[in-house]
C-alpha cells in the first residue's frame, strides 16, 4: 500500500513539469499571434487612447515576454484563463462544452472498451479463422482512417440520403428528432459517438488481440488447460487478466489522442464542444479562447492518465515498486 | 590447398525480405505503398488539369458529378478532383515522409543519448520525451499550425507543416530507442567493443544504433501513414497551406457543399485511407518480418 502512494505521487510529480511544458508551448505559439490589442481593435469603433492604455496594462504589454508568460501562468493556476476576444470570460464560456465533449468521449470510450475486449479475445481465439480476418480487417481500416471522414460519410448516408439521422449540433433548434424532446440529443448523440466508438475500438481490439495471442501461448496456460478448468475460466480468469495491462496503457493514451482528435471530429458534427470551439477560435485567432481550451484539454488529458497510471498499479502491483 | 570457405549465412535483411514475402497483408500494403509513391511521380504529367486549377467553370462543368470527362466530378469552385487528388499525392507524401525522416534523427539521437548516458542530462532527455508522448500533440499542432502560417512564416508552405509534425512527432521513436539502448548497452558485444577501448559515440553509433533499426524501420513506416493523417487533419480544418493542393484541403472546400456534391468529400477521403492503410500494413508485415522472436 505505502509503495502504491508513493507512486501516485510519483505520478503526480510527473505532471508538474508536462503542464508546464505545455503551458509554456501554448503561451509561446499564442505570443508569436501578435499585439493581442491589433486583434481587439477590429471590434472596436475608435477606440480611445485610454481604452488602449488600459488594454496595454490588462495585457502586461510593457513587460517583457517571460514576466508576461508568468503572469498568464499565475493567473491560469488560479482559475482566471482570461477573456476572449467576444469579451467574455474563457472559463465560464469553456464549462457547458466540456460537458458536452466528455458526453461524447466517455460514452465512445465505454463502449469500445466494452465491445473491443470481448471481440478482441473472440479474434485471438479464433486465429486465422474467417471471422478473425474479417474482425482484423474492419479493425485496421479503423485505424488508418481520418475519424472526421468517416463522420462526413456517414452525413452523407444517414443524414441526407437516408435522413433517419440528424447531422449537426447536440439539439435540435425548432422540431425534435423522433417526435420527442427526450429522444432527440439521443439521435444527435448516434454518428458522433459511433464514429468516435469505431476508431477507439480499432485499436482496442488490435491490442486485445496481439496480446492474447502472446499470452495464450504461454505455459502457465496449457498447465491451467491440464488442470481441467474450463476453457472460459482459462481465457478471462487466467490469459485475460495478464493480457489486459498493456491495454489499459493504451486506453488511456487513446483518451488523450481522441480528445486531442475532437476539433476535427466535433466541426463535422457542428458538436457543441471543446473541439468546435477550439477550432472557431484559432480561426478566429482569439488566442485567449484557444489557450484556455488547450489548458483545459491538457488537464483532462493528464486526468485520464493518473486514473491509467492507477488502474495500471491495481492490476499489475509491480510496477510500485522502483 | 585452402579449405573451402563455409557458405555465408543469409544477411539479416535476406531473411527479413523472405520472410516479409511470405506475408500477404504486408505485400499488398508494400503494393499500395508502390502505386501511390508511382502517382505521385508521374501522375502530374498525365492528369487533364494543372493543380489548382478553376478550369472546369470557364468549360460550365462547375459541380458536375462524376463523369467520364470528370472521374471524380468537378467541385463547385471548378477544380476537377480527380486532377486534384493525383496532384496532391506527392504533396501529402512528402509531409509524411519528410517528417518521418526528421522525427527518425531526432528520435534516434535523442533515445540513444538518452538510453546510454547516465544522470541529468539523460533524465531531462527522458523526461521531455515522456512529456511529449502524453500532450494532446495534436491540439497543439493545430494551433501552431494556425498561428505560425498565417502570421509568421508565410512563404514556407508545406514545409513549415512538415516541420511542425516533427518538432511533436518524434517522442515514440526515442522511446523504443531508448529501451533499446538500455538493452543493448549491456550485451557481451558492446562490452567487448568498449574493453577494445571505443568511444561512447562510436560505440552508440557505430555498434549499438545498427542493432536497434529494425523496430526503428517498423515504427518509423506507420509513422509515416500518422503524419499523413494528421497533414489531413490540419488542411481539413482550415490551418495548412490554402496555396498547395492536399487531400486535406480538398476535403476542406467540399465539406461546406457535402450535402449537394458528395464527391469532393469522397475521394480525396478515399486517397487518404488507401495511402495510410498501405503504409499501416506494410508496417505490420515488416514487424512481423524483422521480429526475431518470431523467426523459424
Amino acid at each position: 500500500m505505502a509503495s502504491l502512494v508513493r507512486y501516485i505521487i510519483r505520478r503526480l510529480l510527473f505532471m508538474i513539469p508536462v503542464f508546464l511544458g505545455v503551458a509554456i508551448l501554448t503561451f509561446f505559439a499564442g505570443n508569436a499571434a501578435g499585439n493581442p490589442i491589433n486583434l481587439i481593435r477590429v471590434g472596436l469603433r475608435n477606440p480611445s487612447p485610454a481604452v488602449l492604455r488600459a488594454l496595454e496594462a490588462y495585457y502586461h504589454l510593457d513587460q517583457p515576454v517571460w514576466l508576461r508568460f508568468l503572469y498568464w501562468l499565475g493567473d491560469v493556476l488560479h482559475g482566471n484563463l482570461g477573456v476572449s476576444i467576444s469579451g467574455r470570460p474563457v472559463l465560464s464560456q469553456i464549462g457547458p462544452w466540456t460537458f458536452t465533449t466528455l458526453e461524447l468521449q466517455v460514452l465512445s470510450l465505454i463502449l469500445a472498451v466494452v465491445i473491443g475486449i470481448p471481440v478482441g479475445v473472440f479474434s485471438a481465439k479464433h486465429q486465422y479463422s474467417k471471422t478473425d480476418y474479417a474482425i482484423t480487417s474492419v479493425a485496421i481500416f479503423g485505424y488508418s482512417m481520418p475519424t472526421f471522414w468517416l463522420g462526413i460519410m456517414l452525413i452523407i448516408v444517414f443524414s441526407f440520403y437516408l435522413g433517419w439521422l440528424p447531422s449537426n449540433g447536440a439539439v435540435s433548434v425548432s422540431y425534435p428528432w423522433w417526435g420527442s424532446w427526450a429522444l432527440d440529443p439521443i439521435a444527435h448523440l448516434i454518428l458522433p459517438t459511433a464514429v468516435l466508438t469505431y476508431v477507439s475500438l480499432a485499436t482496442i481490439v488490435r491490442l486485445v488481440r496481439a496480446n492474447m495471442l502472446e499470452v495464450l501461448r504461454q505455459d502457465y496456460i496449457l498447465a491451467a488447460r491440464a488442470s481441467g478448468l474450463s476453457e472460459r475460466t482459462v481465457t478471462y480468469r487466467y490469459a485475460l487478466r495478464n493480457a489486459i495491462s498493456p491495454v489499459v496503457t493504451i486506453i488511456g493514451l487513446g483518451f488523450g489522442a481522441a480528445l486531442s482528435g475532437a476539433p476535427a471530429l466535433e466541426t463535422t458534427f457542428s458538436w457543441p464542444g471543446l473541439g468546435y470551439a477550439f477550432t472557431q477560435a484559432a480561426t478566429n485567432l482569439d488566442i485567449p479562447l484557444v489557450q484556455g481550451i488547450t489548458v483545459v484539454i491538457t488537464v483532462m488529458v493528464l486526468v485520464a492518465n493518473l486514473i491509467t497510471d492507477l488502474v495500471y498499479a491495481v492490476l499489475d502491483p509491480r510496477v510500485t515498486v522502483q | 590447398m585452402s579449405e573451402a570457405r563455409p557458405r555465408r549465412a543469409a544477411s539479416q535483411w535476406a531473411v527479413a525480405w523472405r520472410r516479409f514475402k511470405r506475408n500477404k497483408s504486408g505485400l499488398i500494403g508494400g503494393a499500395i505503398v508502390v502505386f501511390f509513391i508511382l502517382v505521385a511521380l508521374v501522375g502530374p504529367y498525365l492528369v487533364p488539369y494543372p493543380a489548382r486549377s478553376y478550369q472546369s467553370l470557364y468549360e460550365g462543368d462547375a459541380g458536375d458529378p462524376p463523369s467520364f470527362k470528370h472521374p471524380f466530378g468537378v467541385e463547385v469552385s471548378g477544380i476537377d478532383v480527380f486532377s486534384e487528388v493525383v496532384d496532391s499525392t506527392k504533396n501529402d507524401l512528402y509531409v509524411g515522409l519528410a517528417a518521418t525522416l526528421i522525427t527518425t534523427l531526432i528520435g534516434v539521437a535523442i533515445g540513444a543519448l538518452a538510453g546510454y548516458f547516465k544522470g541529468a542530462v539523460s533524465d531531462i532527455l527522458l523526461g521531455v520525451t515522456q512529456m511529449f508522448f502524453v500532450i494532446p500533440v495534436l491540439l497543439l499542432i493545430l494551433l501552431f499550425a494556425r498561428v505560425f502560417s498565417v502570421l509568421v512564416f508565410k512563404g514556407l508552405g508545406l514545409t513549415l507543416i512538415v516541420l511542425i509534425l516533427s518538432f511533436f512527432g518524434w517522442s515514440s521513436i526515442a522511446f523504443i530507442v531508448r529501451g533499446e539502448t538500455l538493452r543493448l548497452k549491456e550485451m557481451e558485444f558492446v562490452q567487448a567493443a568498449r574493453s577494445l577501448g571505443a568511444r561512447p559515440f562510436r560505440l552508440l553509433f557505430r555498434h549499438i544504433v545498427p542493432n536497434i533499426l529494425s523496430p526503428v524501420i517498423v515504427i518509423a513506416t506507420l509513422n509515416i501513414a500518422g503524419f499523413i493523417l494528421t497533414e489531413v487533419v490540419v488542411s481539413f480544418l482550415g490551418f495548412g497551406d490554402p496555396n498547395t493542393s492536399t487531400w486535406g484541403l480538398l476535403l476542406n472546400e467540399g465539406f461546406p457543399y457535402v450535402r449537394t456534391t458528395w464527391w469532393v468529400a469522397l475521394f480525396p477521403g478515399l486517397a487518404v485511407v488507401f495511402s495510410v492503410l498501405g503504409f499501416n500494413l506494410m508496417g505490420d508485415g515488416l514487424s512481423d518480418a524483422l521480429n526475431p522472436r518470431l523467426r523459424e
